[in-house]
């Protein structure tokens, strides 16, 4: 258990500046698209207390202080007050630090009434009171904890009643055809993108194997709710290379 | 910031110390210290707190 998260720890800090690029050149730059769907299905409005969780480099939560920046302040609070809190939580102090460098230049910690604040944080034992998030999000993050379980009771732990859980992950290729094709595509492409472009196809095997090895829709789903979450549904994208689970504190 | 956190073993309170730059969890005795801006909210990287 430990060990693995010794493991992530060691591959987060070498790709954290690569990881834009990597992620580009293993999706074909999809993962922005998905990305951008992920914070649509979202809605964040003002008014929330958004956690993103494991999303250290900033790319949910930029997306969402951009959706947010464009509703207007809730009427009535003082001109200093903040009506909106948006927190990244990630294990990672290095992908944090790239994440609040690349904020520093377009997204002040506080603009228009919404914060924007960088926390280094463990998923299984979340730094936040409980009750009091709107919503927790995690894209490609949650196969890297060790203890799934444990991840989504804190989250559910935190969530406010009505709160939204939503996770973003690779899942699990059903069709044959597909499957092998993907399977072919993830075993020899990409750790030699990895040793290509980022200089060390090690973290990229890993990201491979941590996939093969995570749970698919429907156990992610029934861990969702053994953790309390009601209305958990998910939908695949491309077939379920790509899954994203909803769930909420009701 | 403290708003929004919590300790991460007991869920409860913390305070800032400006001295020392860290966010104390007076119920769990220990300190969470602030690098280069950002809490470091891991339990493991705490420091207990000699009471």
């Amino acid at each position: 258990m430990e060990d693995k998260a010794k493991m992530v720890g060691e591959v987060f800090s070498q790709v954290a500046s690569k990881y834009d690029l990597m992620n580009d050149a293993m999706s074909g730059g999809m993962h922005r698209m998905w990305k951008d769907d992920f914070v649509a299905m979202l809605g964040p409005c003002r008014g929330m207390s958004i956690v993103d969780l494991a999303g250290g480099t900033g790319d949910i939560s930029f997306r969402m202080i951009d959706a947010l920046s464009s509703q207007r302040k809730i009427v009535g609070s003082a001109e200093s007050a903040i009506d909106t809190h948006v927190t990244v939580c990630d294990i990672n102090a290095e992908m944090l630090q790239e994440g609040r460098r690349r904020a520093k230049n377009d997204r002040p910690a506080v603009v228009d009434g919404i914060s924007l604040q960088w926390v280094q944080g463990d998923a299984e034992n979340l730094p936040f009171p409980d009750g009091s998030v709107d919503a927790v999000t995690i894209a490609f993050g949650l196969r890297n904890v060790s203890r799934t379980w444990k991840a989504l009771s804190e989250i559910n732990r935190i969530l406010t009643k009505g709160g939204r859980f939503l996770c973003m992950e690779f899942s699990q290729v059903k069709d044959p055809l597909l499957r092998q094709a993907y399977d072919a595509y993830s075993f020899n492409v990409i750790p030699a993108m990895g040793g290509f472009l980022a200089g060390d196809p090690q973290p990229y095997q890993y990201l491979v194997e941590s996939i093969r090895q995570f749970h698919d829709q429907e156990t992610l789903a029934d861990l969702m709710r053994d953790a309390g979450m009601k209305h958990v549904t998910y939908k695949n994208i491309l077939g379920g290379v790509v899954a994203i689970h909803s769930g909420f504190r009701l | 910031l403290l708003q929004v956190l919590a300790c991460p073993l007991t869920k409860s309170k913390l305070t800032y110390n400006e001295e020392t730059n860290e966010l104390i969890s007076e119920e769990a005795g220990v300190a969470y210290p602030i690098v280069n801006g950002i809490p470091n909210m891991i339990p493991h990287d705490a420091r207990i707190i000699d009471q």
